[in-house]
């Protein structure tokens, strides 16, 4: 409703001069509407098909409030016409209702122009640094509320989204997909509520996908002797050294664990029936979450001879391929340990399940701002609000023995407290 | 460090570098016995004497001619160009002879042509340019314009001392109206960025007298955070500060106060579209001035160069977008 | 004609006498004269075959100027070659088969294949490489004559320009620069009556050795096709320079006897006044005094050319320039080391070199 006249605050509507499925041209006229000052006819604001009439005739409304909808560009074609019209107060009109619809422009598909980037559903443009951080941190813009003009998300609200879901390390390290939870406490998994007699529904065969998922793990844990121990790390300094290289700390966690596994090779090592290799390079394995297919674990060879930024690329292209299904069945082989990183959801512990032939699988939770205790130089003790995280390594007692993954778990907890790009 | 202004630490940087070495030559109309139109070289005749503070005929295409002859058998001549705009007519020598002198024939030309540029004065048409960016595409040629005092002196020294031709725009319209600490003795400012102020949301790039129009158009902007860089170089461009700010902020507005067409700041805008595009946030914005001769009644004059409203303006509509 | 005394009578209507030229050096100026007809000659050869891109010029005809006033010059002089003085060139010692190399753009040439044919200087000789905008030398010429003057150098500059280039305001800013400032500086105005097609009479309505006075300094008209005679003069213009008698202008009179470029056919230029300066031939003048002084100019002739060939066979074998490397140099680094402009060869027996 268009503000004709300064004190002008409602108008009503008189006269629709078109229907749904009129094409209008730009400043033709549209409607007839009555305010207290003045009747007026309205001009069409674009050139293209009504889609939808919101203010019936008769009814008022106050000014700035919208009448109708027209689709202009290529949607106009295939602009969806609603089955019921809204029963139109002047006559002629329906003639044009009745009709069928009009069949579409040659050429034009039923999807958006391929040139703008993908319409949300607030209609507003996304920037190509949006576009990146939302591919990073696997964000979906549409949960996202854009300030800026026209609703259009900024980077400070892509930025404000991250940081509040999740904290400051992006969920399962930006630009790397969803990784897999082998969490048995994954929600909504078990628990149960005591009813009537229950009737359980028709069960089905699974996916191949994750039939040999399944199988992987059962051999794994009646093979393996497997056990857990877990580690509280500070991630303060990974924090630091992430927003300077601009990467996540999955790239920063696996640097310091290459390093580790250098210093402690029994943990990178194969046990197969009784034949033990100890490998001195690190082909390390990254699971990587394919939603409903289950997981896969693609393989960074050579991994010691990788910088952080050189890891998160690589980590980065595996984990693309992954999800489009490019993996080559090299890209899968020959891992000598792998990392899992789920902590998107929250959770904080796991304990994950070792991929044969490997003797050991580190997991890495959600990192949590926590209230710990930091003692001083002066030996005095205080609180400080530390980001922190639980490395779990699942080891197979077979190889290794608890003494070692204890120390292999501390010599990444140093190297990652002390962190220095 | 003392404090003083602009023009004072170009002539401080001139006369500390012709104390240390006695290649230094300046050459300029009127910058002997009258101390130069400016005053930068006040002084500078009682001290250095004919020799080496020479008052050349009016004829620019020989001023910057015969100081590569001197170049080319060891002097160290500094040019001056009473207006940047009168440069024009020593074109030919600075881009044919000058700059391509190294690369064909394995002879540097270190010379130093001092530009007095810039508007804001009512200095009409022949007396307010900023003519950088011709010698910014011709190869062989390097450009700098300082903003600060302390740049101003730091750059006229390493201009100096680049063994190449060196363009070097002193912005006459800072020349009294800035001020700032100055360190004593001798030092070279590198031919790189500076960040003039630290900010997070938007990143106003601009040189020379800009910076501070910038700087005053940005003080307060709806609580918002932004960055100034002063190219101080414009050839070589700092292109790692450049891409660098752009990164950390997502918007940029660039201002020239040279014409817009191909000024320095088309040549930015260019650089970032190319190896900053995944780190935009909005469209690369340039305030420049028209493609128009400067004018020279103070109303029409007001109206082509950047104001501070009108940075102001552009940098707030894009926080908003 | 032949007479077995080197003694001439000079005077002001004598022709330009060898005061100052031993025979060595009257053989020197031939040689050199020769050397540069045959490099050029076998040039325009390459040029035919499409082993020289681009374009070709030459000096044909015109070999005294560049030679004569070369052979004045010590080693501490600095010059400015344009593009028909090559004979400058091989006074101050560049080599054939770098100047060949030159022309067919190779790696070996002097500037490394970055520019072409004549637009050179070899540093090392202390030659100041041509700009395509003439008389833009004239200018550095006097700059590095200023240099010398400021720094009480007991040394001069030199520097070639042809008869069109003295309409453009350079010519204007440096001989006023130079009377100014009383310059040690040599202007050798080599009017060889075209500027491509242009003549004279179209490009200046007083000549330029009138105009000099209007400088402050003396204009010489000297016979551009007499060695020994553009030698005198310009070895009198640097005496008087050394001396702090400030610049001289010498116009050296001669015949552009090829086209503009070798793709001129001059077709302008009346088939007379080319068979007028034929006969003025500079070579076979110099060579009639060197043969009446007993020397063999047969054999000299063919040692020059047994040098060029050999030169011809060295270039042809060089390799051209790296692509990779057409970006490189166009900035000489901040902590390279300084170069200058080095001393050439001075032929000269007056600088003590014997022949």
């Amino acid at each position: 409703m268009p503000q004709m006249g300064v004190s002008v605050a409602e108008g009503t509507v008189v006269q629709w001069r078109k229907q749904p499925g009129d094409w209008v041209q730009a400043d033709e006229t549209i409607a007839e509407v009555s305010t207290d000052k003045i009747d007026t006819e309205i001009p069409s604001p674009a050139s293209g098909r009504v889609v939808e009439i919101l203010v019936q005739v008769g009814v008022t409304v106050d000014v700035g409030v919208a009448l109708a909808r027209i689709a202009t560009g290529a949607a106009a074609a295939t602009a969806p016409v609603p089955a019921a019209a809204p029963a139109p107060a002047t006559p002629g009109s329906s003639a044009k209702l009745a009709s069928a619809p009009r069949p579409a422009r040659p050429g034009a598909s039923s999807q958006p122009r391929a040139a703008e980037p993908a319409p949300r559903s607030h209609g507003a443009r996304l920037s190509p640094v949006v576009q990146r951080i939302a591919e990073e941190h696997g964000v979906d813009l549409d949960a996202i509320e854009g300030t800026g003009r026209d609703g259009r998300v900024r980077k400070q609200d892509i930025m404000a989204y991250v940081e509040a879901h999740g904290g400051a390390r992006p969920p399962a390290g930006a630009g790397e997909p969803v990784l897999h939870s082998e969490s048995p406490y994954r929600p909504g998994a078990g628990g149960s509520l005591a009813h009537g007699p229950y009737v359980p529904p028709e069960g089905r065969p699974l996916s191949r996908m994750r039939s040999l998922i399944g199988e992987h793990m059962h051999r794994s844990l009646q093979t393996a002797a497997t056990c857990t121990t877990w580690i509280e790390v500070d991630m303060s300094r990974i924090e630091i050294a992430r927003k300077q290289l601009a990467i996540t700390a999955l790239p920063l966690i696996s640097r310091c664990v290459i390093h580790a596994l250098v210093e402690f090779p029994h943990v990178n090592a194969w046990l197969q029936d009784d034949v033990h290799t100890i490998h001195e390079q690190v082909n390390l394995g990254i699971a990587v979450d394919l939603g409903d297919d289950g997981l896969i674990v693609p393989v960074v060879r050579g991994a010691q001879d990788l910088s952080p930024e050189g890891l998160s690329r690589r980590i980065r292209d595996l984990a693309r391929r992954a999800r489009a299904r490019q993996l080559s069945p090299d890209d899968v082989r020959d891992g000598t340990f792998t990392i899992t990183n789920p902590g998107q959801f929250g959770s904080l512990m796991a304990t994950p399940v070792i991929s044969l032939p490997q003797v050991a699988i580190l997991d890495i939770e959600a990192i949590v701002k926590r209230p710990v205790v930091v003692t001083d130089q002066f030996g005095e003790d205080a609180i400080a609000i530390r980001p922190m995280v639980i490395l779990g390594l699942s080891w197979d007692h077979r190889a290794i023995d608890g003494a070692l993954a204890a120390r292999f778990l501390a010599n990444v907890k140093k190297r990652a407290e002390s962190y220095e790009a | 460090m003392t404090e003083m202004t602009y023009l004072r630490a170009i002539s401080d940087g001139l006369r500390t570098e012709m104390r240390s070495d006695e290649r230094v030559l300046l050459m300029g109309e009127d910058i002997g016995v009258f101390g130069g139109a400016f005053k930068v070289t006040d002084g500078f005749f009682d001290e250095f004497g004919a020799s080496r503070v020479m008052d050349t005929p009016l004829a620019e295409s020989a001023i910057i001619g015969t100081a590569i002859g001197a170049a080319v058998v060891g002097m160290r001549p500094v040019c001056e160009m009473q207006f940047a705009d009168f440069v024009a007519c020593g074109f030919d020598q600075l881009v044919n002879t000058a700059a391509k002198m190294y690369y064909r024939q394995d002879l540097p030309v270190n010379i130093t042509v001092r530009l007095p540029s810039g508007g804001g004065f009512s200095g009409g048409p022949f007396h307010s340019q900023n003519p950088e960016s011709w010698f910014m595409h011709a190869p062989g040629v390097k450009v700098v314009a300082p903003s600060t005092a302390e740049d101003a002196k730091g750059l006229i020294i390493a201009s100096m001392r680049d063994p190449n031709p060196v363009v070097y725009m002193e912005h006459k319209h800072l020349y009294r109206r800035v001020k700032g600490e100055v360190p004593e003795g001798s030092y070279e400012t590198p031919f790189r960025a500076r960040v003039a102020r630290e900010g997070e949301d938007l990143v106003v790039i601009a040189y020379g007298a800009m910076v501070h129009t910038a700087l005053e158009a940005t003080a307060d902007l709806a609580g918002a955070s932004v960055m100034v860089l002063d190219l101080r170089s414009l050839k070589p461009l700092d292109e790692e500060a450049i891409l660098g700010a752009v990164r950390h902020c997502s918007k940029v507005v660039i201002v020239d106060e040279a014409n817009e067409t191909c000024a320095a700041g088309a040549q930015v805008a260019a650089l970032i579209a190319e190896h900053a595009f995944e780190d935009l946030d909005g469209p690369v914005v340039r305030v420049a001035t028209p493609d128009c001769p400067i004018p020279f009644s103070p109303p029409l004059e007001a109206a082509v160069l950047p104001s501070v409203d009108r940075v102001r303006e552009a940098c707030r509509q894009l926080i908003e977008y | 004609m032949a007479t077995s005394s080197t003694e001439v009578p000079s005077g002001p209507t004598a022709p330009a006498g060898p005061a100052h030229l031993t025979p060595g050096d009257r053989v020197g100026l031939l040689r050199a004269m020769l050397l540069m007809r045959a490099v050029e000659a076998r040039a325009m050869n390459l040029y035919r075959q499409g082993k020289v891109p681009g374009s070709f010029y030459d000096g044909f005809g015109q070999e005294a100027v560049s030679v004569g006033a070369a052979w004045a010059m010590s080693a501490a002089d600095r010059l400015c070659v344009l593009h028909r003085d090559l004979g400058a060139h091989l006074v101050r010692g560049v080599d054939p088969a770098t100047i060949l190399s030159q022309y067919m753009g190779r790696e070996a040439g002097v500037t490394g294949g970055r520019d072409g044919n004549v637009h050179f200087g070899d540093r090392r000789t202390g030659c100041v490489g041509m700009t395509s905008m003439l008389p833009d030398m004239m200018l550095v010429a006097t700059g590095m004559a200023m240099a010398f003057k400021l720094r009480g150098e007991a040394r001069c500059a030199l520097t070639w320009f042809g008869d069109g280039s003295t309409s453009r305001g350079d010519f204007h800013e440096a001989m006023n620069w130079a009377g100014v400032q009383r310059l040690p500086v040599i202007f050798v105005l080599e009017n060889n009556q075209f500027a491509y097609s242009t003549p004279t009479h179209l490009q200046y309505a007083v000549d330029p050795i009138e105009r000099a006075a209007g400088y402050g300094f003396p204009g010489v008209s000297v016979d551009g096709n007499d060695a020994e005679a553009v030698f005198e003069a310009t070895r009198e213009a640097r005496e008087r320079a050394i001396a702090g008698g400030g610049p001289t202008l010498i116009e050296a009179v001669t015949m552009r006897m090829h086209g503009h470029g070798a793709h001129d056919d001059m077709k302008y230029v009346p088939k007379a006044l080319v068979e007028e300066w034929r006969k003025k031939d500079p070579i076979d003048r110099q060579s009639a005094r060197v043969a009446a002084l007993g020397h063999d100019v047969d054999a000299l002739r063919e040692e020059v050319r047994a040098q060029v060939e050999q030169a011809t066979e060295v270039a042809l074998a060089g390799p051209m320039p790296d692509p990779a490397t057409a970006t490189d140099r166009v900035f000489h680094p901040r902590d390279g080391e300084e170069i200058l402009l080095e001393d050439g060869a001075a032929p000269w027996s007056g600088f003590g070199a014997t022949s």
